[in-house]
């Protein structure tokens, strides 16, 4: 049996590849650029490579309003480049009215995300975007009318062509030059990159606001810390874990445990990458928090300290013996000055991302 | 281009199957040991209750001295037949241990790193501490490496050992 699959795990690489291969001579590969200290842990189905043609077809799609049922929202609606990739609102609206069940994410730096949603229920980007298309609370369309739809648009048969070197349309061509064009979606221009390489001088409180993000506290030392980089870590400020950040004694959303089964797993949500996170209000898997301001509160004051907690917010504190992090105020707006650094303003404004129908 | 399209179907109905498989499995946290292995494990808290135990100690935070009861990993990682004590040579020294916890957490050993033909510290996947159970938010399962200045790969929440060649892309 093991070995059946095995050859035909190899056979279908194989042709994966041949696949690959030949995708690539219609279309040039697209380079997707992003600093050495992201680091190369990026995901990439290897039948899926990015090409120029593929991300121009992405990018279309992913503004395009007749891949929903009366042809009135695209995934544009919901993820705004201008808030980098949200839109603002604590529950966004689907094409039936009805609000979604979690906040909507921030779309940036996907390429070093292998489990998508707040619950990680979705093992890549091309199987992430089934759900918003088909769900009758989102995008409601099955991808067999899109596919019907779209073979009647002028200029799509020819783009679908080109990314994939093919004369028709097919519901896995959607999702993969959507995944594409995302993968593009690189933020590496904040102040603090800025910093990291070199061409920006932080202020006084940005620096004690990253020394205070990195560190984590010991009175006993006198090193103070808010450790958020135990979870948010590395300058992507992302790691992908599934943590409990103390949000509720009782969780009425069980997050990753409805994907695993597991109790241990009640209440954790994939730690959010915080590149952008000034222009993504509001917070949290619920939209929460209105405010940065509130979200280091939480941190700071108000976590709720049970065995579903994760252990690295429980008993962290700057004083001895202390049960929450006790900062005070003005180390409190330190952490919120590294916060706002993370505002990548070319990113929100980068002409390759935004809508290509709107003049 | 039929034989393709049956390929395919195979794969991904064999990828359907797996993955159920895996779902199952996940509803009691157990312990699996997959990758370059002689063969595929699944062990309950049960089945690792029944092994042979020893003590193996780690400071706490706060620098006290804790005792942990667990099986030794070696034990683990023979029933699964890899490699260890004299078939560790030649390319089988470039495998690596990759455990991962239940919040996505992982660390890397080399094989050589846990293995007594090259060293006496003796690792444990611990399932008890001073008499009990581990709590549940460390456990049911908890790597202890004594002996290291960072208690960061005594990992919490060990649901699998992944055994893989490392090779270079
Ligand atoms: C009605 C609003 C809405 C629309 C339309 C929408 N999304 Fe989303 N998107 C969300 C919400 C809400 C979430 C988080 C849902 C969850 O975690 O359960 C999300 C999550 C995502 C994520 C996960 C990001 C991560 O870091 O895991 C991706 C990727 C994404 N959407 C892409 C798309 C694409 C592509 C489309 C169009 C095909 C689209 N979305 C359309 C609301 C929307
Ligand atoms: C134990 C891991 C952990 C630590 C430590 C941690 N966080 Fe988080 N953080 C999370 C998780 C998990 C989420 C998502 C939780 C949710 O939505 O339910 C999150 C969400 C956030 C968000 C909201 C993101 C969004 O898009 O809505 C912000 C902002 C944030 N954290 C900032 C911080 C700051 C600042 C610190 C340090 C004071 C910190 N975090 C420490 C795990 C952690």
């Amino acid at each position: 049996m093991t070995k059946l699959f095995l050859t035909i795990l190899l056979m279908g690489i194989f042709l994966i590849s041949i696949n690959a291969l030949l995708g690539s001579k219609v279309s040039p590969l697209y380079e997707i650029k992003y600093p050495a200290y992201f680091g190369d842990r990026i995901f990439i189905p290897a039948d899926n490579t990015t090409t120029e043609a593929g991300v121009k077809l992405g990018r279309m799609l992913f503004y395009e309003t007749a891949l929903s049922a009366g042809n009135t929202i695209s995934c544009g609606t919901c993820h705004k480049q201008e808030l980098a990739f949200t839109d603002g609102k604590k529950m966004s609206t689907g094409i039936d009215g009805s609000l979604q069940s979690r906040n909507t994410m921030s779309l940036a730096n996907l390429l070093w995300v292998s489990n998508f949603f707040w619950d990680g229920r979705a093992a890549g980007l091309e199987e992430q975007a089934k759900t918003p298309l088909t769900s009758p609370h989102e995008m409601g369309q099955s991808l067999a009318i899109s596919v019907a739809k779209l073979k009647k648009i002028e200029n799509y048969p020819l783009l679908f062509k080109e990314a994939f070197a093919s004369d028709s349309i097919s519901e896995q061509m959607i999702v993969k030059a959507l995944a594409q064009f995302e993968r593009t979606l690189v933020s590496a221009d904040s102040r603090y990159d800025q910093y990291l390489r070199g061409e920006y001088k932080p202020t006084k409180s940005e620096l004690n606001g990253i020394s205070l993000f990195y560190t984590s506290p010991d009175p006993l030392k006198n090193i103070r810390g808010a450790d958020c980089a135990h979870c948010h870590g590395g300058p992507k400020t992302y790691t992908e874990l599934f943590q409990n950040n103390g949000l509720d004694s009782l969780p009425s959303d069980r997050g990753r445990e409805l994907v695993t089964g597991l109790d241990i797993d009640r209440g954790r949500f994939r730690v959010a990458g915080l590149r952008n996170i000034a222009a993504t209000a509001p917070y949290m898997h619920d939209g929460r928090f209105e405010t940065l301001e509130e979200v280091v509160d939480h941190y700071n004051e108000h976590v709720v300290s049970n065995i579903l907690t994760s252990p690295f917010l429980r008993d962290r504190s700057n004083t001895l013996n202390g049960k929450s992090l006790d900062l005070p105020k003005d180390e409190k707006k330190d952490i919120l000055a590294f916060l706002n650094m993370l505002t990548d303003s070319a990113f929100i404004s980068d002409r390759n991302f935004s809508n290509p129908f709107s003049k | 281009m039929i034989l393709i399209r049956f390929c395919f179907v195979v794969l991904s109905i064999s990828v359907i199957f797996f993955q159920g498989n895996s779902q199952t499995a996940a509803t009691k946290p157990s312990l699996k040991v997959s990758g370059q292995v002689a063969k595929l494990l699944t062990l309950t808290a049960e089945d690792l209750s029944k092994m042979k135990h020893v003590t193996a100690i780690l400071k706490d935070r706060g620098g006290k001295n804790v005792n942990y009861s667990g099986v030794p990993l070696q034990d683990i990682l023979g029933l699964a037949g890899v490699s260890t004590g004299g078939q560790l040579r030649g390319e089988n020294l470039s495998k690596y241990l990759l455990v991962k916890c239940a919040d996505g957490y992982e660390v890397l050993f080399s094989l050589a790193e846990v293995d007594s033909s090259f060293t006496d510290r003796v690792i444990i996947l611990a399932d008890s501490t001073e008499g009990s159970p581990l709590p549940s938010d460390r456990g049911p399962f908890r790597l202890i490496v004594p002996g290291e200045k960072k208690p960061a790969r005594s990992s919490y929440q060990v649901l699998e050992f992944v055994i893989r060649f490392a090779a270079d892309k």
